[in-house]
C-alpha cells in the first residue's frame, strides 16, 4: 500500500514524531523512505526583506550563505543522524538529499520526479510554510501529530467528497495496522450540495435530500461491516470533535469540495483548518 | 551564491502590494479634500496625511522602507507645505556624518572579524551552565551593539550560536536551549542597541531631532539616560525566558569544545585587528568625553575615527561600498524631515493634544501611554519609521505640558522604539534570529509579549524614577 515514502523535512520546522511514524509504517508495509531535507528560501528572502536597507547586498549574502551551512549541519548532523539512528537499526531502507527551495515546490517537483505512495510530514503552524502541498498532491498525505491518540481510525465521509478512496484505504489501513475503525459521515450545513464520484459538485440540496444520501451510505457501510454513524454540521468542526471524542489514533479525510468564505473566497482551505486544530495525526486522501 | 528573487531584480509588484501604495496615496488625498479641524492648519492636516501615508507604506513596505523616506521629502514641496530648501535643510544635520562614520567604523569591524573575536570571548567566560552561557549570548549581544549597528550583531552571532546548537544536538523548535539562545540574540541586540547612539538609527534620528530643538546631548550623555534601562532589562528578560521556556539541558561540555574550535580557526589575533580596536577605542573615548556640543561633537569625531582607519590602511573605499547602507541615510532623511515637518505646521502637538484628551492631565499616564503607543507601533513596523512618527507627537505633549520636557518625551519615544520583541517582521534582528529554525513565530509572540510588558514597566519606571526624578529632566 506504501511502498515508497517520501519524507519532506523543511529547515523551518523538523518534525522528529514524523520519522518515529515513518519507522511505523515502514515496519507494517515493508515501505523504504526518502527523506527530503529543503533549505527554505523563503524564510532566508524573509530575513533579507526585513533587512531591507539595514544591511547591504553583500551583508545579505554573506549571511544567507553562513545560514545554508548552518542549515547543511543540521541536516548532516541531526537529522540525517536521527534517521540513521532510526532506520538502520531496524533495517529499513532509506535514502536522503538536500534541496534549497519552498517546500510545496519542491515535494511537487519530487513526486512527479519520482513515483511515491505516501507523504508523510509534520506540521507547524507558527511558521512561515503555506502547505500548499496540502491541495496540490494527487498522493495521500500523512499529517503526523505530536499527541497520541488511541489505535483508532476515524474515516470522515461527506456530501462534500466523492467518498471512494476513504472508505477502501481505511478499511486496508485498519486491517494492515490492526487499529479499530470507525465511520463519520458529516452532512454539512454550511455548504449545502453533493459532490459526485467524479469530484463535481452539484447544485444546491436540500438539508433532507443529503440526509437520505448519507443515510444510504451508511447502510451500505453497514452491509459490509463497518461501523458507522451520521451528523450533520460544519464538517470540519464536527470531524475535529469526533476525532477528540474517541482519542483517534489517525482522522482520514477525502478530498473534499467545500467552498468556504466571502463570496466563495475562502481564507483557510478546509484541509488546512483541520491539521491547525485537530489534535490527531491526519491522513488526507486525495 | 544563490541570485535574490523579487524586488532586488527590479521587480514585480503583487496585488497587496498595489493595493497598499493605492490606499497609502487615497488616504493622502482625503487629508486634501476634507477640511482641516479646528485649531490646525492646512500644511499641518496634509502633514498628517503623509504620517499616515507613511505608516501604511511603512507596514506593508511595498515599496522598501528608505523609498518612503524619499517620498516624505519629496512630497513635502509638492503639496506646499514646507519649501524645498527647508525640507532638505533639515536633512543636512550633523548626525547624518555619525551615522556615515559609524557604518564604516562597523564595516571595518566586521571586514577583520574582530567582531568575532569579541563574541566568542564573551560566550567563553560563560561556560558554566546552560543557564549562564545563554545569559552570555545576551550581554555579547548587547554588549555589541553599544559599539556597531544591531543588525550586524545579530547577522554575526547567528552562525556562531547556529553551530554551538548543532554540535549540542539541540533541535530546532524543539529544543528550548535552541530557543533561549536564538531568542537571547535577538532580544540581547535590542536591548543593547538602547545602551549608546550607535546602536540604532532611530537613536541617531532622536539626537537629530532634539538638535533641530536646540537640544544637544552628548554620547555619554545618551548613555546616562539609557544604561540603567539596558543593565536592568538584560537580567530581566533573560529571566523571563528561562521561566518561559526552562531549559531541558544540562552538559555544556559540547558548546566549550565548539567554541574553542572556533576560537582555534580564528588563530591569533591580527595586525588590522590590533589597528581596528585601537581606533575603535580612541574613537569611543572621544564620544564619550569629547562629544559634547563645547568640544567636538558626535560627527567629527566620527569621521575622524573613519578616516583614520582609511590612513592605516585598515579599510578600503571597496570594503565601504559593502558594507554601508546608504539606504539607511536615506530612511534617515525621510524620517528627520518628516519629524520637523510635523512640527513646524503644529501637527504633532495637534495629536499630542488629541491624545493629552484621552490620557487626561495626568503626567504618569500620558507617559505610559507614550511608552505604549511607540511599542505597539514599532513592533508593527520599521522602528526608524515608529521613533520618526511619534517624535514630533512626543515633543507636541512636552509643549503641552509642564510637568514634560521635550527631552524626557523624546527619550521615552527613543527607547521604546527598540522594544520590538513579539514579530519577525518587527526588526531585522528578529528575522535573522528567526531564520536559524530554532523558535517559532508562536515562541517570538509568547516570549516577546511578555518582554514587551517587562521592558516597559521598566522604561516606565526610570522615566519617571530616574530621569525626572533623580536627573530633573
Amino acid at each position: 500500500m506504501f511502498e515508497k515514502i517520501l519524507l519532506p523535512i523543511s529547515s523551518e520546522f523538523y518534525p522528529r514524531n514524523a520519522m518515529r511514524r515513518g519507522v511505523f509504517l515502514a515496519e507494517k508495509f515493508g515501505s523504504s523512505i526518502k527523506i527530503l531535507y529543503i533549505i527554505e528560501e523563503k524564510t532566508l528572502e524573509k530575513a533579507d526583506r526585513i533587512s531591507d536597507i539595514y544591511r547591504t547586498q553583500y551583508e545579505k549574502e554573506e549571511t544567507e550563505s553562513n545560514m545554508e551551512q548552518e542549515y547543511l549541519s543540521v541536516a548532516d548532523r541531526i537529522v540525517f543522524e536521527d534517521a540513521k539512528k532510526f532506520f538502520d537499526g531496524k533495517g529499513i531502507q532509506f535514502d536522503g538529499k538536500v534541496i534549497k527551495g519552498e517546500f510545496s515546490d519542491v515535494i511537487k517537483d519530487e513526486i512527479e520526479r519520482e513515483r511515491y505512495d505516501l507523504i508523510l510530514m509534520g506540521f507547524e503552524k507558527g511558521c512561515l510554510l503555506h502547505y500548499r502541498i496540502l491541495e496540490n498532491s494527487d498522493i495521500p498525505i500523512w499529517i503526523e501529530s505530536a499527541a497520541e491518540g488511541r489505535e483508532v481510525i476515524l474515516a470522515v465521509c461527506s456530501n462534500l467528497a466523492p467518498n471512494q478512496k476513504v472508505p477502501e484505504i481505511s478499511v486496508e489501513l485498519s486491517r494492515t495496522l490492526g487499529w479499530e475503525l470507525r465511520m463519520l459521515y458529516v452532512v454539512d450545513t454550511q455548504d449545502r450540495v453533493e459532490v459526485d464520484k467524479t469530484g463535481l459538485r452539484s447544485g444546491r440540496k436540500s438539508e433532507e435530500e443529503l440526509m437520505s444520501a448519507g443515510k444510504s451510505f451508511l447502510e451500505e457501510m453497514t452491509r459490509n461491516g463497518i461501523k458507522a454513524s451520521m451528523v450533520k454540521g460544519i464538517l470540519e468542526k464536527e470531524t475535529i470533535k469526533a476525532a477528540k471524542k474517541i482519542g483517534a489514533g489517525l482522522v482520514v479525510v477525502g478530498r473534499e469540495q467545500k467552498k468556504t468564505g466571502i463570496m466563495g473566497l475562502s481564507f483557510k482551505t478546509v484541509k488546512k483548518k483541520l491539521v491547525e486544530k485537530c489534535n490527531y495525526s491526519i491522513l488526507f486522501v486525495n | 551564491m544563490k541570485k535574490k528573487m523579487g524586488r532586488d531584480e527590479g521587480h514585480s509588484f503583487n496585488r497587496w502590494d498595489i493595493f497598499s501604495i493605492l490606499i497609502s496615496f487615497l488616504a493622502l488625498t482625503l487629508f486634501f479634500i476634507i477640511p482641516p479641524p479646528s485649531g490646525l492648519s492646512h500644511n499641518g492636516w496634509l502633514m498628517i496625511g503623509i504620517l499616515v501615508m507613511a505608516i501604511i507604506l511603512w507596514i506593508t513596505t511595498p515599496i522598501p522602507i528608505a523609498v518612503t523616506g524619499l517620498l516624505i521629502m519629496v512630497m513635502q514641496p509638492l503639496l506646499g507645505i514646507e519649501a524645498a530648501e527647508d525640507v532638505f535643510h533639515s536633512f543636512g544635520n550633523q548626525a547624518v556624518f555619525f551615522l556615515i562614520g559609524v557604518f564604516i567604523l562597523a564595516a571595518a569591524i566586521e571586514k577583520h572579524g574582530l567582531h568575532r573575536r569579541i563574541a566568542l570571548k564573551f560566550l567563553s567566560m560563560f561556560e558554566k551552565s546552560p543557564r549562564m552561557f545563554t545569559f552570555g549570548i545576551m550581554i555579547s549581544s548587547a554588549f555589541l551593539s553599544f559599539i556597531m549597528p544591531t543588525h550586524g550583531v545579530a547577522a554575526l552571532l547567528l552562525p556562531i550560536v547556529a553551530s554551538i546548537l548543532v554540535a549540542m544536538k539541540a533541535i530546532p523548535k524543539q529544543s528550548n536551549f535552541g530557543k533561549v539562545s536564538m531568542l537571547a540574540v535577538a532580544y540581547g541586540c535590542s536591548i543593547g542597541s538602547l545602551g549608546t547612539p550607535i546602536g540604532g538609527a532611530r537613536n541617531v534620528l532622536t539626537i537629530g531631532i532634539l538638535a533641530n530643538e536646540g537640544i544637544k546631548i552628548s554620547f555619554f550623555e545618551w548613555m546616562k539616560y539609557s544604561m540603567p534601562v539596558v543593565f536592568i532589562a538584560i537580567p530581566t528578560v533573560w529571566v523571563i525566558l528561562q521561566v518561559v521556556f526552562p531549559l531541558e539541558v544540562e552538559d555544556i561540555s559540547e558548546a566549550k569544545k565548539e567554541i574553542e574550535e572556533q576560537v582555534g580557526r580564528m588563530g591569533g589575533i591580527s595586525r588590522n585587528e590590533i589597528i581596528v580596536s585601537a581606533i575603535l577605542s580612541v574613537t569611543v573615548l572621544l564620544w564619550v568625553f569629547f562629544s559634547s556640543p563645547k568640544y567636538m561633537g558626535l560627527a567629527v569625531i566620527s569621521l575622524i575615527g573613519s578616516m583614520l582607519l582609511f590612513f592605516t590602511g585598515s579599510i578600503s573605499w571597496e570594503d565601504v561600498e559593502k558594507r554601508v547602507p546608504w539606504g539607511i541615510i536615506l530612511l534617515y532623511g525621510g524620517a528627520i524631515t518628516l519629524g520637523v515637518g510635523m512640527n513646524d505646521t503644529g501637527a504633532g502637538a495637534w495629536i499630542a493634544n488629541a491624545m493629552l484628551d484621552v490620557a487626561g492631565n495626568n503626567v504618569y499616564l500620558v507617559i505610559l501611554f507614550l511608552i505604549m503607543l511607540t511599542v505597539i507601533l514599532t513592533n508593527v513596523m520599521s522602528n526608524v519609521g515608529a521613533v520618526a512618527t511619534l517624535l514630533p507627537i512626543g515633543l507636541g505633549v512636552a509643549a503641552g505640558f509642564s510637568n514634560i520636557s521635550p527631552l524626557l518625551s523624546s527619550m521615552v519615544v527613543a527607547l521604546s522604539g527598540g522594544l520590538a520583541f513579539m514579530f519577525v517582521i518587527s526588526t531585522p534582528g528578529n528575522a535573522i534570529a528567526y531564520s536559524s529554525g530554532y523558535f517559532s513565530t508562536r515562541d517570538l509572540m509568547k516570549a516577546g509579549s511578555i518582554v514587551n510588558l517587562a521592558c516597559i514597566a521598566i522604561i516606565f519606571a526610570i522615566a519617571v524614577i530616574y530621569w525626572r526624578g533623580v536627573l530633573g529632566i
